[in-house]
Formats: C-alpha cells, structure tokens, sequence
C-alpha cells in the first residue's frame, strides 16, 4: 500500500457521472503577463496596445495559462484527494473564448469513463470532462483528460469488457 | 508559424531547440499549477509508480510551446534580414491530442520538434488559415516524452474579402444597422 495514497479515494470509489465543482480563479493583468513572459511571450499576451489590435481583442490569459489555472482548480477539488499515478494526457481541448483581465473562471469536472488499464491491469485510468466558463457564464474551455489511479486492490480480476 | 499561410509548406521540421528541466523548476511549477507529490515532493515521490520526482506534463508542454513562440520570433528575424515581410500567427484555437509518454526527471534535456502536418483555409475568420501542427519532445536518451497534435492559425497573404462580407463590415460600422446585424449574426 502506497503510504502517500493510502486514506484516498482509489479506482474502486469512482464513478462514471460523479462532477466535482471546482473553484474559483480571477485572472489579473499581472498573472497574464507573469505566465506570458515565462512560456507564451507573444505581445498579445504582453502589450494592452498589441492586444487590442490582435484577434483576440484585447490583454488575454495565454491559453495554456487557462489550461495550467483549470489544472490546480482541478487539483485542489480532486486530483489530490484521489490516488492518482500522474496523467496520460488529454483530447480536444478547446479555447472557445479568451479570458479577459479582471475575469473570474470556474467550472466543473465530470468523470466520463473509468476501465483498467490493458498493459497494467493494477492500475485504472480515469477519463475527466473538464469544462470551464467565466463570470458571464460563457464557455471559455473544454477539455477531456485522461489520468492514472492506483487500484486498492489490484488483484481484482478484469472485467471482461475492459480486457478487450 | 510566421510565415503566410501560401508559403508554409507540408511534413517540413521545425527544430525549436532544448531545454534541461532542474529539480526547482520542476517544484515551482508544480507548486503554482500541479501540486501532486510525485512533482513537488522528492522524498514522497520515491513512493509514486516514477520512484522519484517528475514534472508535471503541463510544465513539459508550457517550455515547448515557449521553445515553438521563440521559433516563430526567430522565423521572422529570419526572413526579415532575407528582406522578405514575415507572415502573421494568430492565437491557437486548441488541440487535438496530447500524449504523454515518458516521465520528465530532474537533469533531463528535452528536445522539441514541429512539422505541420495539414493546412486549410478558416471557415470561422475570413482572411485566416488553420495549421495542423505535430509537436514532439523528446528526452536525451532519444526517447518520446509527448506527441501533441496542434491546431493553429496564420494569416493568408493574398486574401481578398468577398464584396458581400466588404458590405456587411461597412455596415456593421453604422451603429443603429451594427446592432440589429451583430444580433442577427451573432
């Protein structure tokens, strides 16, 4: 038994249709450029003016700063509280709107599969539908991911299905 | 990439250069967006399936999509000092696929590539093209760390706007007329 994991949730506890209301983040125009500098320096996620004249229309969060602020939202509310091994990766993510300084995002997480892992039998993956909006309740981002979550008892034989 | 949309061609790679992830890197990181012990507890993560300390695959992804934004910087000096007028990327609409693949350690050397893959013109905004783009990472020992399959977009050089759109943007201006056109085409 992994000590770290052990009083949390495991493959078992889950089920398919359980939502997890994450929190909330507002996103300041500090935080925009903090992240930007970092990992996205494009001058629309940098410069007022740039941004104005850019697509987006004005001083937006990078995308993958939206995606990394979903990801601890997710983290607080459930990845920590179960025994997760670490993600998989993720499908169809989607930027439906950028987010704006001063806007607040939250969302929800919904477990969409679960099924044992082929190649490690002891392990389960768990599939998250990850959708997030702002404070006007307009979609900004989509997502689905997939993570690795320990079994409590991985010697439970494989139901037929998920061997396939 | 910023190039025009008419010259960027197919299956072509793009070497966005590498980066080496240190242990404190991997923790601030993971501190501010991906607090699970297996990033930001050496101690604790000798308990996870990695034995030890990992980055968080969104840190691996961030640093590659910095690598690919100071290509594209790059791309444009580039052409520039051939005399030439660089294209213009737009932000990215999302992306298809993700996988990760191996772990990212403490001293390990990451190195990123771009082709794209596909392009066509945007359906959604006049004037735009949509790459198709495939990101790989790759660690020293020549092992995948994540394939990403991209979606982006760069403007088109030749493009001429239809007449009726030409209209309906001239309209749009008018403030009464913008408005009943912005509800009845929003």
């Amino acid at each position: 038994m992994n000590p770290i994991t052990a009083s949390r949730r495991h493959f078992e506890d889950l089920s398919v249709g359980e939502i997890t209301t994450l929190g909330s983040t507002t996103v300041t125009k500090e935080m925009i450029v903090t992240f930007a500098r970092e990992f996205d320096p494009f001058p629309f996620h940098l410069d007022e003016e740039a941004a104005k004249k850019s697509l987006l229309g004005g001083l937006a969060s990078s995308g993958w700063q939206t995606a990394a602020l979903t990801l601890r939202m997710l983290g607080d509310r459930f990845l920590n509280t179960i025994a997760s091994m670490g993600g998989l990766g993720f499908s169809e993510l989607k930027w439906k709107k950028p987010v704006m300084v001063g806007d607040t995002i939250s969302g929800t997480a919904t477990i969409s599969a679960l099924r044992r892992s082929r190649s490690h039998p002891e392990r389960g993956i768990v599939t998250i539908d990850i959708a997030i909006g702002n404070q006007r309740g307009e979609p900004v981002m989509t997502m689905r991911l997939a993570n690795l979550i320990e079994l409590r008892d991985p010697s439970a034989p494989m139901p037929l299905e998920a061997a396939e | 990439m910023t190039r025009w949309f008419e010259d960027i061609t197919l299956d072509e790679a793009f070497p966005l250069g590498s980066h080496t992830f240190t242990e404190a890197e991997i923790i601030r990181f993971a501190q501010m967006y991906d607090p699970q012990y297996f990033h930001i507890d050496p101690e604790a993560a000798k308990h996870s399936q990695f034995g030890g300390l990992v980055a968080s695959g969104w840190h691996t992804v961030s640093i590659g999509h910095r690598h690919m934004v100071d290509a594209l910087f790059a791309e444009e000096a580039r052409l520039r000092g051939l005399g030439k007028e660089p294209g213009v990327s737009g932000p990215s609409p999302g992306v298809n696929r993700m996988d990760f693949k191996a772990p990212v350690r403490p001293g390990d050397t990451i190195t990123y590539t771009l082709v794209v893959t596909g392009k066509r013109p945007s359906n959604s905004i006049p004037g735009w093209g949509l790459l198709f783009n495939t990101l790989e990472a790759t660690n020293q020992r020549g092992e995948l760390v994540y394939h990403a399959e991209l979606v982006g977009f760069s403007k088109l050089r030749d493009y001429k706007m239809p007449l009726r759109l030409r209209v309906l943007m001239a309209l749009t201006r008018l403030p009464v007329l913008g408005k009943v056109l912005a509800n009845r085409t929003g």
